[in-house]
Protein backbone atom coordinates (compact mmCIF):
# COMPACT_ATOMS: atom_id res chain seq x y z
CA UNK A 1 0.00 0.00 0.00
CA UNK A 2 1.42 3.36 -1.04
CA UNK A 3 1.73 6.11 1.58
CA UNK A 4 0.70 9.76 1.15
CA UNK A 5 4.07 11.00 -0.09
CA UNK A 6 4.42 8.20 -2.64
CA UNK A 7 0.88 8.77 -3.82
CA UNK A 8 1.34 12.53 -4.23
CA UNK A 9 4.64 11.96 -6.02
CA UNK A 10 2.90 9.69 -8.51
CA UNK A 11 -0.27 11.73 -8.87
CA UNK A 12 0.93 13.50 -12.00
CA UNK A 13 1.80 10.26 -13.81
CA UNK A 14 -1.42 8.72 -12.52
CA UNK A 15 -3.41 11.59 -14.07
CA UNK A 16 -1.37 11.20 -17.25
CA UNK A 17 -2.30 7.48 -17.38
CA UNK A 18 1.40 6.67 -17.45
CA UNK A 19 1.69 4.35 -14.43
CA UNK A 20 1.97 0.58 -14.64
CA UNK A 21 -1.19 -1.37 -13.72
CA UNK A 22 0.45 -2.42 -10.44
CA UNK A 23 1.20 1.19 -9.46
CA UNK A 24 -2.26 2.31 -10.58
CA UNK A 25 -3.80 -0.27 -8.25
CA UNK A 26 -1.59 0.95 -5.38
CA UNK A 27 -2.50 4.59 -5.94
CA UNK A 28 -6.22 3.78 -6.17
CA UNK A 29 -5.91 1.64 -3.04
CA UNK A 30 -4.42 4.59 -1.15
CA UNK A 31 -6.89 7.16 -2.52
CA UNK A 32 -9.83 5.05 -1.34
CA UNK A 33 -8.65 5.20 2.24
CA UNK A 34 -7.19 8.73 2.38
CA UNK A 35 -9.48 11.73 2.02
CA UNK A 36 -6.55 14.20 1.90
CA UNK A 37 -4.95 12.51 -1.10
CA UNK A 38 -8.38 11.93 -2.63
CA UNK A 39 -8.93 15.71 -2.37
CA UNK A 40 -5.60 16.41 -4.06
CA UNK A 41 -6.48 13.95 -6.81
CA UNK A 42 -9.91 15.48 -7.41
CA UNK A 43 -8.47 18.99 -7.45
CA UNK A 44 -5.82 18.19 -10.04
CA UNK A 45 -8.19 16.12 -12.12
CA UNK A 46 -10.63 19.04 -12.27
CA UNK A 47 -7.82 21.49 -13.01
CA UNK A 48 -6.79 19.32 -15.98
CA UNK A 49 -10.34 19.42 -17.32
CA UNK A 50 -10.49 23.19 -16.90
CA UNK A 51 -7.17 23.76 -18.66
CA UNK A 52 -8.03 21.42 -21.52
CA UNK A 53 -11.51 22.84 -22.04
CA UNK A 54 -10.55 26.51 -21.81
CA UNK A 55 -7.34 26.22 -23.82
CA UNK A 56 -9.27 24.56 -26.65
CA UNK A 57 -12.09 27.07 -26.67
CA UNK A 58 -11.24 28.85 -29.89
CA UNK A 59 -13.49 30.04 -32.71
CA UNK A 60 -12.21 29.16 -36.16
CA UNK A 61 -11.51 32.13 -38.45
CA UNK A 62 -14.21 32.78 -41.02
CA UNK A 63 -13.74 30.64 -44.14
CA UNK A 64 -10.85 28.79 -42.52
CA UNK A 65 -12.12 25.27 -43.22
CA UNK A 66 -12.68 26.14 -46.89
CA UNK A 67 -9.14 27.49 -47.14
CA UNK A 68 -7.86 24.28 -45.55
CA UNK A 69 -9.77 22.17 -48.06
CA UNK A 70 -7.90 24.14 -50.71
CA UNK A 71 -4.69 22.60 -49.36
CA UNK A 72 -5.84 19.27 -50.77
CA UNK A 73 -6.04 20.48 -54.37
CA UNK A 74 -4.41 18.45 -57.16
CA UNK A 75 -2.21 21.35 -58.12
CA UNK A 76 -0.41 20.95 -54.85
CA UNK A 77 0.78 17.46 -55.68
CA UNK A 78 4.39 17.32 -56.67
CA UNK A 79 4.74 21.03 -56.08
CA UNK A 80 7.78 20.44 -53.95
CA UNK B 1 -8.26 7.79 -54.88
CA UNK B 2 -10.34 6.32 -52.07
CA UNK B 3 -7.41 6.45 -49.68
CA UNK B 4 -6.79 10.10 -50.53
CA UNK B 5 -10.42 10.98 -49.99
CA UNK B 6 -10.36 9.23 -46.63
CA UNK B 7 -7.23 11.12 -45.74
CA UNK B 8 -8.84 14.46 -46.56
CA UNK B 9 -11.98 13.75 -44.56
CA UNK B 10 -10.07 12.29 -41.64
CA UNK B 11 -7.56 15.14 -41.54
CA UNK B 12 -10.27 17.83 -41.62
CA UNK B 13 -11.86 16.56 -38.42
CA UNK B 14 -8.69 17.54 -36.55
CA UNK B 15 -8.64 21.11 -37.89
CA UNK B 16 -10.28 22.70 -34.80
CA UNK B 17 -7.87 20.94 -32.39
CA UNK B 18 -4.88 21.80 -34.54
CA UNK B 19 -5.99 25.43 -34.76
CA UNK B 20 -6.50 25.79 -30.98
CA UNK B 21 -3.04 24.34 -30.33
CA UNK B 22 -1.54 26.51 -33.08
CA UNK B 23 -3.07 29.56 -31.34
CA UNK B 24 -1.34 28.65 -28.07
CA UNK B 25 1.93 27.92 -29.90
CA UNK B 26 2.10 31.07 -32.02
CA UNK B 27 0.02 33.34 -29.71
CA UNK B 28 -1.31 34.99 -32.83
CA UNK B 29 -4.38 34.32 -34.97
CA UNK B 30 -2.84 34.98 -38.38
CA UNK B 31 0.26 32.89 -37.60
CA UNK B 32 -1.91 30.10 -36.18
CA UNK B 33 -3.95 29.99 -39.38
CA UNK B 34 -0.77 29.89 -41.49
CA UNK B 35 0.68 27.15 -39.31
CA UNK B 36 -2.34 24.87 -39.70
CA UNK B 37 -2.50 25.51 -43.45
CA UNK B 38 1.18 24.69 -43.78
CA UNK B 39 0.61 21.53 -41.76
CA UNK B 40 -2.15 20.42 -44.12
CA UNK B 41 -0.08 21.24 -47.20
CA UNK B 42 2.87 19.26 -45.87
CA UNK B 43 0.60 16.41 -44.83
CA UNK B 44 -0.96 16.28 -48.29
CA UNK B 45 2.42 16.32 -50.00
CA UNK B 46 3.77 13.64 -47.67
CA UNK B 47 0.67 11.51 -48.18
CA UNK B 48 2.81 8.84 -49.85
CA UNK B 49 4.71 8.26 -46.62
CA UNK B 50 1.54 8.08 -44.55
CA UNK B 51 0.34 4.55 -44.00
CA UNK B 52 -3.35 4.09 -43.51
CA UNK B 53 -4.10 2.77 -40.08
CA UNK B 54 -1.32 4.73 -38.38
CA UNK B 55 -2.36 7.45 -36.00
CA UNK B 56 -3.28 10.31 -38.33
CA UNK B 57 -3.93 12.72 -35.48
CA UNK B 58 -0.47 12.18 -33.96
CA UNK B 59 1.06 12.36 -37.44
CA UNK B 60 -0.54 15.77 -38.12
CA UNK B 61 0.39 17.16 -34.70
CA UNK B 62 3.94 15.98 -35.26
CA UNK B 63 4.10 17.81 -38.58
CA UNK B 64 2.64 20.94 -37.01
CA UNK B 65 4.96 20.86 -33.99
CA UNK B 66 8.04 20.46 -36.15
CA UNK B 67 6.88 23.14 -38.56
CA UNK B 68 6.40 25.51 -35.64
CA UNK B 69 9.79 24.70 -34.12
CA UNK B 70 11.62 25.13 -37.43
CA UNK B 71 9.73 28.22 -38.52
CA UNK B 72 10.06 30.09 -35.26
CA UNK B 73 13.42 28.64 -34.26
CA UNK B 74 11.76 27.47 -31.11
CA UNK B 75 14.43 25.98 -28.95
CA UNK B 76 13.70 22.48 -27.78
CA UNK B 77 16.95 20.76 -27.04
CA UNK B 78 18.61 22.95 -24.48
CA UNK B 79 16.19 24.81 -22.23
CA UNK B 80 17.61 27.58 -20.16
CA UNK B 81 17.15 26.43 -16.62
CA UNK B 82 16.71 30.04 -15.59
CA UNK B 83 13.71 30.38 -17.90
CA UNK B 84 11.33 29.17 -15.22
CA UNK B 85 11.32 29.79 -11.51
CA UNK B 86 11.15 26.68 -9.43
CA UNK B 87 7.66 26.43 -7.95
CA UNK B 88 6.83 24.34 -4.90
CA UNK B 89 4.87 21.10 -5.24
CA UNK B 90 1.05 21.26 -5.22
CA UNK B 91 1.31 25.05 -5.44
CA UNK B 92 -2.28 25.87 -6.31
CA UNK B 93 -3.88 23.07 -4.28
CA UNK B 94 -2.16 24.30 -1.13
CA UNK B 95 -3.53 27.79 -1.72
CA UNK B 96 -7.13 27.00 -2.49
CA UNK B 97 -8.03 27.99 1.07
CA UNK B 98 -7.03 31.56 0.26
CA UNK B 99 -9.78 32.02 -2.29
CA UNK B 100 -12.29 34.37 -0.77
CA UNK B 101 -15.59 32.51 -1.03
CA UNK B 102 -17.64 35.68 -0.60
CA UNK B 103 -16.25 37.00 -3.89
CA UNK B 104 -16.99 33.87 -5.86
CA UNK B 105 -20.69 33.63 -6.64
CA UNK B 106 -20.92 30.11 -7.93
CA UNK B 107 -22.27 26.82 -6.77
CA UNK B 108 -19.68 24.52 -5.25
CA UNK B 109 -19.61 22.25 -8.29
CA UNK B 110 -18.52 24.70 -10.94
CA UNK B 111 -16.69 27.04 -8.58
CA UNK B 112 -13.25 26.11 -9.80
CA UNK B 113 -14.38 26.10 -13.40
CA UNK B 114 -15.58 29.70 -13.03
CA UNK B 115 -12.59 30.75 -10.96
CA UNK B 116 -10.25 31.05 -13.91
CA UNK B 117 -11.37 32.69 -17.13
CA UNK B 118 -10.65 31.25 -20.57
CA UNK B 119 -8.19 34.09 -21.20
CA UNK B 120 -6.34 33.43 -17.95
CA UNK B 121 -5.89 29.75 -18.79
CA UNK B 122 -4.75 30.64 -22.31
CA UNK B 123 -2.37 33.31 -21.01
CA UNK B 124 -0.93 30.97 -18.37
CA UNK B 125 -0.03 28.48 -21.12
CA UNK B 126 1.19 31.11 -23.56
CA UNK B 127 3.43 32.71 -20.93
CA UNK B 128 5.47 29.49 -20.61
CA UNK B 129 8.79 29.43 -22.48
CA UNK B 130 8.50 27.27 -25.62
CA UNK B 131 10.55 24.41 -24.18
CA UNK B 132 7.86 23.94 -21.54
CA UNK B 133 4.84 25.25 -23.43
CA UNK B 134 4.96 22.71 -26.25
CA UNK B 135 5.09 19.57 -24.05
CA UNK B 136 2.34 21.03 -21.80
CA UNK B 137 0.16 21.74 -24.83
CA UNK B 138 0.70 18.31 -26.35
CA UNK B 139 -0.09 16.59 -23.05
CA UNK B 140 -2.64 18.70 -21.16
CA UNK B 141 -4.54 20.07 -24.14
CA UNK B 142 -4.09 17.40 -26.80
CA UNK B 143 -3.72 14.31 -24.62
CA UNK B 144 -0.64 12.73 -26.18
CA UNK B 145 1.39 10.20 -24.20
CA UNK B 146 4.92 10.83 -22.91
CA UNK B 147 6.21 8.48 -25.62
CA UNK B 148 4.36 10.28 -28.41
CA UNK B 149 5.59 13.68 -27.18
CA UNK B 150 9.16 12.39 -26.85
CA UNK B 151 9.01 11.19 -30.46
CA UNK B 152 7.47 14.43 -31.74
CA UNK B 153 10.09 16.58 -30.04
CA UNK B 154 12.97 14.10 -30.38
CA UNK B 155 13.82 14.30 -26.69
CA UNK B 156 14.01 11.54 -24.03
CA UNK B 157 10.85 10.57 -22.12
CA UNK B 158 12.47 11.68 -18.85
CA UNK B 159 12.94 15.14 -20.33
CA UNK B 160 9.27 15.24 -21.34
CA UNK B 161 8.27 14.37 -17.79
CA UNK B 162 10.47 16.97 -16.14
CA UNK B 163 9.35 19.71 -18.54
CA UNK B 164 5.70 18.82 -17.97
CA UNK B 165 6.22 18.86 -14.21
CA UNK B 166 7.95 22.23 -14.14
CA UNK B 167 5.70 23.75 -16.78
CA UNK B 168 2.52 22.72 -14.99
CA UNK B 169 3.71 24.13 -11.67
CA UNK B 170 4.64 27.43 -13.31
CA UNK B 171 1.22 27.52 -14.95
CA UNK B 172 -0.49 26.98 -11.59
CA UNK B 173 1.48 29.83 -10.10
CA UNK B 174 0.41 32.12 -12.92
CA UNK B 175 -3.24 31.16 -12.48
CA UNK B 176 -2.93 31.98 -8.80
CA UNK B 177 -1.34 35.35 -9.56
CA UNK B 178 -4.13 36.19 -12.03
CA UNK B 179 -6.76 35.38 -9.38
CA UNK B 180 -4.83 37.49 -6.89
CA UNK B 181 -4.77 40.39 -9.35
CA UNK B 182 -8.53 40.14 -9.64
CA UNK B 183 -8.89 40.37 -5.87
CA UNK B 184 -10.18 36.82 -5.41
CA UNK B 185 -7.46 35.86 -2.96
CA UNK B 186 -7.14 36.71 0.70
CA UNK B 187 -3.79 35.36 1.80
CA UNK B 188 -4.61 35.96 5.46
CA UNK B 189 -6.94 32.97 5.14
CA UNK B 190 -3.99 30.65 4.50
CA UNK B 191 -2.95 28.41 7.33
CA UNK B 192 0.53 29.72 8.28
CA UNK B 193 1.95 26.17 8.36
CA UNK B 194 1.12 25.79 4.68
Amino acid sequence: MADCQETLNELERFLDSELSPVRVAEVIGHLKGCSDCQGAYEFHSELRTIIKTKAQNEDLPKGFLDRLLGCFGDEVLGAD
Amino acid sequence: MGARENFTTDAMQYAPQLFATAMRMTRNRADAEDLVQETFLKGWRAFGSYQEGTNLRAWLFRIMTNTFINKYNAQQRRPQESELDDVEELFLFRRMGAFDQSKINQSAEDQMFQLFTDDEVKNAIEALPETFRIPVLLSDVDGFTYKEIAEMLDIPIGTVMSRLHRGRKAMQKMLYEYAKDRGLVDESLLDPQD
